[in-house]
């Protein structure tokens, strides 16, 4: 395959001041059992080439699966063709911010290959835990996994040759107690399709889904039969995984220098950290630190090198409370005059890459969780994402959390349903003062980030510790 | 799939791999091309051809399934032979799986062969032109312009077959001018009906008047939701409420309310392809002929819709909303949700409101509560205060936390005209609405 994409590259060089071209084949599993009946086993098996050219100042990008010669040169006819349509509503020449030339091979370190583990074990897993869910009210009780290798090839007129596998492994398991007028979830090890990570199979074990059924069950059934949470402003713990998803809609997505720049306007919105905050701008209080980092080991958005070929790597974006830095593809990095810092991703061969999140990490605090609680007198500890909304700008934030429990006299107490709570995006970082230590810092997986037109869903990561937050304004669902 | 006999050959060939099992085929094939512009300018221009093949083996009530973009031999055999083995060791279902028996089918796909063939430079031009008439008026434009043509084959072992192939176009565009902006959407099957100089003015117009927006406090108002802000709220309530599995399960609003009449009698929804203002398919996704559901009939509340899974499970009819595969443990969802139209022209309402606001699109809405279908969300790109029966001015962006529920019971007043609107899955037919129950919980500087 890769002998066709150079042949190709070559007969496009002349054409073009810039062209990629990516091979991506995707081999997948994914299971689902519900009350420890399987309800879906699929396996599937994808495969294409991506062409894209800047070609008279413009963007022109085809692709298609039919992977003979004779298609994919007609492809890059395609992406020719319509570079030069573009370039007929255009600002001025797409500059890219120059990269060095890479020929490399990068894998996933795994210890267990999930593609070797027998389907067998995979299902008799889930309808041990499944089964086990259901107690007392819980009526249903899911489970899933699902297993990803992609390898991929890229070439670039910049005489880039990089060969990619990635291998993530994830899943996780819900209990839904239904009463009469009400249902309550609880899903382990995080809500919204499980916890993910490029891993083996040891990710699952490690997991310990057997060991955590009986307990998310007994809590469902606890949370059918416990009293929605009052409103009022109060301080408020996150845990690991509500803060995952925290810092990826409040930070994550509007530190996308794309969406700064106003190209996601129309369709998921823009951003409230324009380009004058950068180095100016006090986002959060000085506990707060966060970093795009696609280096770290098992992270979901950690890889060699993105889809642009430009090395993965750690940026501050957030440094003691200030911003710092955006995550950027070669296109907009040029905007600020700097390198790219490795962030354009696509979903698949058929998708261009957006600037997207890799792993967007908020550091560990110097607190111990029992410190952290401990200094509050009377509030809240929220888990477990239920739903989420975000402002186009990204600033008034609203989240609903599976279990909200008291916290008095800095101890925890009664569980509470159907918590929200609200914030602007900057007062809600400055009244963060305080965040676990690195013992309680995890990294969390999210398969499913969307973004652009057409819709690509990204895999991302998100390391985080309980953190705290003051006066935060809090209430329940109706 | 060139046309009918390939998608037949396409079939036979799968079988041969297949031999003692029972299966199900859906195949769909997309030749999609997309222009995304922003900041006046293109800046994403894509073009893709693809195949998404699903077969899904039936071995004495256990079941696999084998998805895949290639359909050479080597491929079909290997996750054929894939799945084979799944099923010989998978537990069975709790109930007996039946395919679909053969079936005629009356609805077709809308198929545009002027759509079929619009070039990206013809795409190129008409947002040109856009660009330049909201130049002149210092506005950037940013959107994205899709044409596409979608070949659809379903087939079983029983002898189920259906192909047909149908055209779409999608335009959505904001323009921007600091805080001013305004947004148009679009869908159809026929690019003719896409009138930019139209589509123009309307944002222009909307963007004049979304400027200096001021700040109303949080409460219960009586607003006046757009067709585009009522068909995001019909899709969240059809995904939340409407689908059969969940109802069984007693995991929606619909579970213990058939059969109530909880709305005013103006209010109806269905399930409907045979309405003109939509995007129809001959069949589900297990090879039912796609048929009208009423959801709610004049004010009350019938049912949901049920996917041939959830049907054999429960014994309920199938409404011929069964999901592509790869998403069956969903449930169902509608794929052309209608609301009925009313007799109210937009003048009418915004003319006999005494206070309200005027909401002309939603973002990020979310499900808060299945049970009482309490939704979150944000207005923006043209919120606005009516005082007296006259919009008096724009209005810095809400968020809202409300229930349909409430929303529907105090629903007086429903326009004429609808607008085809994207859906979850396929399209939604939305009118103008009022309601004097709606939610606002918090505000933005915005």
């Amino acid at each position: 395959m890769k002998k066709i994409l150079k042949d190709i590259l070559s007969w496009l060089e002349t054409k073009v001041s810039y062209a990629d071209l990516r091979f991506v084949q995707t081999e997948k599993e994914h299971i689902e059992v519900e009350n420890g009946i399987l309800s879906s086993y699929n396996v599937s098996t994808n495969r294409g080439v991506g062409i894209r050219v800047l070609a008279d100042g413009a963007w022109g990008f085809a692709a298609s699966n039919n992977l003979n010669r004779t298609s994919l040169l007609e492809t890059a006819n395609k992406a020719l063709d319509i570079a030069q349509a573009s370039s007929l509503v255009k600002k001025g020449e797409i500059k890219l911010a120059p990269e060095k030339k890479h020929l490399a091979t990068y894998i996933t370190p795994i210890t267990k290959d999930p593609f070797q583990v027998s389907p067998s074990e995979k299902i008799d897993l889930l309808v041990k835990v499944t089964k086990a869910m259901l107690r007392d009210k819980v009526k249903k009780s899911e489970g899933s996994l699902e297993f990803i290798k992609t390898y991929k090839i890229f070439v670039s007129t910049d005489g880039s040759e990089i060969e990619q596998t990635i291998i993530e492994s994830g899943g996780g398991i819900v209990a839904s107690a239904i009463g009469e007028d009400d249902f309550q979830k609880r899903s382990y090890p995080s809500g919204l399709g499980g916890d993910y990570a490029t891993c083996g199979y040891e990710f699952i074990e490690e997991m310990k889904l057997t060991e955590n059924a009986e307990r998310i069950s007994e809590e469902a059934n606890q949370l059918l039969a416990a009293p929605p949470l009052p409103a009022g402003k109060t301080d408020i713990v996150l845990g690991g995984s509500q803060l995952a998803l925290q810092v990826h809609e409040s930070c994550g997505h509007p530190i996308e220098l794309d969406r700064v720049l106003g190209k996601e306007i129309s369709y998921a919105g823009g951003s409230f950290l324009t380009l004058d905050k950068l180095n100016n701008f006090t986002y959060g209080s000085p506990e707060v630190t966060i970093v795009a980092d696609a280096t770290v080991p098992r992270g979901l958005g950690t890889f060699g090198y993105d889809d642009e070929g430009v090395p993965a790597s750690k940026t501050y974006l957030i440094n003691k409370g200030r911003l710092e830095g955006y995550l950027m593809s070669r296109e907009d990095a040029v905007v600020l005059g700097l390198p790219s810092n490795g962030a354009a991703r696509a979903e698949n061969w058929n998708r261009i890459p957006l600037v997207r999140m890799t792993n967007v990490n908020l550091l560990p605090g110097n607190l111990d969780l029992d410190e952290l609680i401990g200094d509050i007198k009377e509030g809240l500890y929220f888990d477990t994402n239920k739903s989420w909304s975000i402002d186009d700008k990204r600033l008034n934030f609203q989240f609903g959390t599976e279990v909200a429990r008291e916290i008095k006299n800095g101890k925890l107490g009664r569980l509470y349903k159907n918590a929200i709570y609200q914030g602007i995006t900057p007062e809600f970082w400055k009244s963060c003062d305080g965040i676990s230590d690195k013992k309680y810092w995890k990294l969390w997986g999210i398969p499913n980030c969307g973004k652009g037109q057409p819709s690509q869903v990204m895999h991302v990561g998100h390391g985080t510790s309980p953190a705290r937050f003051r006066k935060i304004k809090v209430g329940a669902s109706q | 799939m060139r046309d009918i006999n390939s998608g037949k050959e396409l079939v036979e060939k799968i079988s041969g791999f297949i031999k003692d099992y029972d299966f199900e085929i859906v195949a769909v094939e997309n030749r999609s091309e997309l222009t995304r512009f922003a900041e006046s300018y293109i800046h994403q221009n894509v073009a893709e051809t693809n195949l998404g093949l699903v077969v899904k083996i039936i071995n004495e009530d256990r079941i696999g399934m084998a998805t895949m973009n290639c359909i050479d031999d080597h491929s079909l055999s290997q996750n054929i032979q894939k799945v084979i083995e799944i099923t010989k060791i998978s537990p069975k279902l709790d109930y007996n799986y039946r395919l679909v028996p053969p079936q005629r089918y009356t609805l077709e796909c809308k198929f545009s062969q002027k759509t079929a063939q619009f070039t990206p430079l013809a795409r190129a031009q008409l947002i040109n032109q856009l660009v330049k008439k909201v130049h002149q008026s210092k506005y950037n434009a940013a959107g994205a312009f899709t044409t596409e043509v979608n070949t659809l084959l379903v087939a079983n072992s029983e002898g189920v077959f259906a192909f047909d192939r149908g055209t779409k176009v999608e335009f959505n565009c904001v323009i921007t001018k600091k805080n001013s902006t305004a947004y148009y959407s679009f869908i159809s099957e026929e690019i003719d009906d896409l009138d930019i100089e139209r589509s123009t003015d309307k944002l222009l117009l909307t963007a004049s008047r979304n400027t200096e927006q001021t700040e109303i406090e949080p409460g219960v108002y009586t607003v006046i939701l757009s067709p585009e802000a009522v068909s995001e709220i019909l899709n969240y309530t059809c995904y939340s409420a409407f689908n059969g599995k969940m109802i069984m399960e007693g995991q929606s609003f619909i579970s213990n309310n058939r059969g109530k009449k909880l709305f005013p009698e103006t209010v109806s929804i269905s399930d409907d392809p045979f309405e003109k203002l939509t995007i129809p398919i001959p069949c589900d996704f297990a090879g039912w002929p796609r048929e009208k559901v009423c959801l709610v009939k004049d004010g009350v509340i019938v049912d949901g819709v049920y996917d041939h899974n959830t049907a054999l499970k429960y014994n309920k009819k199938c409404t011929a909303n069964t999901l592509p595969p790869e998403h069956s443990s969903f449930g169902a969802l509608p794929f052309n949700t209608v609301m009925k139209e009313g007799d109210n022209t937009i003048e009418e309402m915004i003319s006999s409101t005494k206070k309200g606001v005027y909401i002309s699109r939603l973002h990020y809405v979310n499900i808060l509560n299945p049970m009482s279908i309490q939704l979150t969300g944000m207005t923006r790109d043209g919120t606005f205060l009516i005082e007296d029966g006259k919009l008096v001015r724009a209005i810095k962006n809400m968020r809202f936390n409300t229930s349909v529920v409430d929303m529907l019971k105090a629903v007086d007043m429903i326009s004429k005209e609808r607008q085809t609107k994207p859906g979850f899955i396929g399209s939604t037919v939305a009118p103008y609405l009022r309601t004097n129950n709606f939610t606002f919980s918090s505000k933005t500087s915005f």
